[in-house]
């Protein structure tokens, strides 16, 4: 096909479109995250002894951690689905957030008694169940970007997936902060990460072959 | 054509105006040829040169108006790129005869220049089975005698090489 060919193929019948906002897409994805909030938290979700939890430093360290986290990569992820905007500096800049996040955890638990409890204190068991809600917590934010980074033309798939999976990841642990009956910030630090962690690493392997162009 | 002129086509075209729209399309055709002449074998340039119209044209709601086209024309261009990089590592490569016709060196002389410099940043061992392999068209078997290299050590070096060009032309800043 001769490149005068396709040139016409592509301007007959042209119809106009609307040029992409980053801003729109923060409120569509923002709207879907807030919606999520909203239902689970309708659906009488919260722990029960939310205003113990409430004068707890693990409690607001998880929310305001995890809420950074979810708002700066989310942000990051939606300039680069714009093809001159590359996701590194912002990957570089969330990983040293979620470093800071959880040295602030380590001080907040340096207070507490004994490596030899550390087995007990990680409660596995209850751990794998937070796992599996944090991760489908996670599912809204994430198909909702992966539909706007297809609609999008990232030019660093990889980076962005990366991007995606941990805001998505971490908007999900962050609703999940309203159900998780466990302040201890080793169990924090290690569950979260573990849940986090697959839900990043799943969006990385599969938003690049699904979003590609 | 300036920059400022292609920017306003881009913004009537994303309006709807299908004739400005096409000759804008016409002027950044032989803008990519350029392009890609200088960074691809002459053999896969009318292809990444197609293949990046049909990416504008379907990606050209991601272009901003306030902001100057070349730039989002380079991006999308180095992504094109970077992909027919990334396809030479799966593709198969034909030996060639002695016998076709070659009208213009030209062509073949710059992007073998491209190609060379940044062949010259890989280990030797991968940049001289990507040469033997897929620039010369030899088989594995007939690298792998060549260069002293194991078959499979062939495979590999060529596996490593396209990926580590690959990530070497995201790296750079596009001076060009």
């Amino acid at each position: 096909m001769s490149n005068e060919f396709l040139i016409d193929r592509l301007t007959v019948g042209l119809k106009p479109v609307r040029p992409r906002k980053p801003v729109i897409d923060g409120v569509i994805i923002g709207g879907i995250c807030l919606l999520e909030l909203i239902l689970f938290l309708g659906m009488g979700a919260t722990r029960p002894n939310m205003p113990l939890a409430m004068v707890q430093p693990s409690f607001w360290w998880k929310l305001t951690g995890l809420g950074l986290i979810a708002l700066f990569s989310g942000a990051a992820a939606v300039m680069s689905f714009d093809p001159v905007r590359s996701p590194r500096r912002g990957l570089i800049a969330v990983v040293a957030l979620v470093a800071i996040c959880l040295g602030a955890g380590w001080m907040i638990d340096a207070g507490r008694g004994g490596w030899g409890a550390v087995v007990g204190r990680l409660d596995w068991r209850n751990g794998i169940w937070c796992v599996h809600d944090m991760t489908l917590l996670a599912i809204p934010p994430v198909m909702g970007l992966g539909v706007l980074m297809q609609r999008g033309a990232p030019t660093d798939r990889k980076g962005t997936a990366w991007m995606v999976g941990i805001a998505a990841a971490a908007w999900g642990a962050f609703v999940f902060v309203f159900a998780c009956p466990f302040d201890d910030p080793l169990y924090t630090a290690v569950w979260y990460s573990v849940g986090c962690g697959i839900v990043t690493v799943v969006s990385r392997l599969a938003l690049p072959i699904l979003t590609r162009w | 054509m300036s920059d400022r002129g292609w920017t306003e086509m881009m913004a009537a075209a994303q309006s709807g105006n299908a004739a400005v729209y096409r000759r804008l399309l016409g002027e950044i055709d032989p803008w990519l040829h350029r392009y890609f002449v200088r960074r691809l074998p002459p053999a896969m340039v009318d292809d990444a040169v197609q293949d990046t119209l049909l990416a504008v044209h379907e990606k050209r709601h991601t272009y901003e108006p306030s902001r100057p086209f070349e730039p989002w024309l380079g991006a999308i261009a180095r992504y094109k790129w970077i992909d027919r990089l990334r396809a030479m590592k799966s593709s198969r490569t034909e030996e060639l005869t002695t016998d076709i016709a070659i009208p213009d060196h030209e062509d073949a002389v710059t992007s073998a220049r491209s190609l060379e410099r940044l062949l010259d940043e890989l280990k030797p061992a991968q940049a001289d089975v990507i040469r033997l392999v897929k620039l010369q068209g030899l088989s594995i078997q007939e690298a792998s005698s060549r260069t002293g290299q194991t078959m499979s050590l062939v495979k590999v070096n060529i596996h490593r090489g396209l990926g580590r060009l690959s990530s070497l032309v995201r790296k750079r800043a596009d001076v060009e």
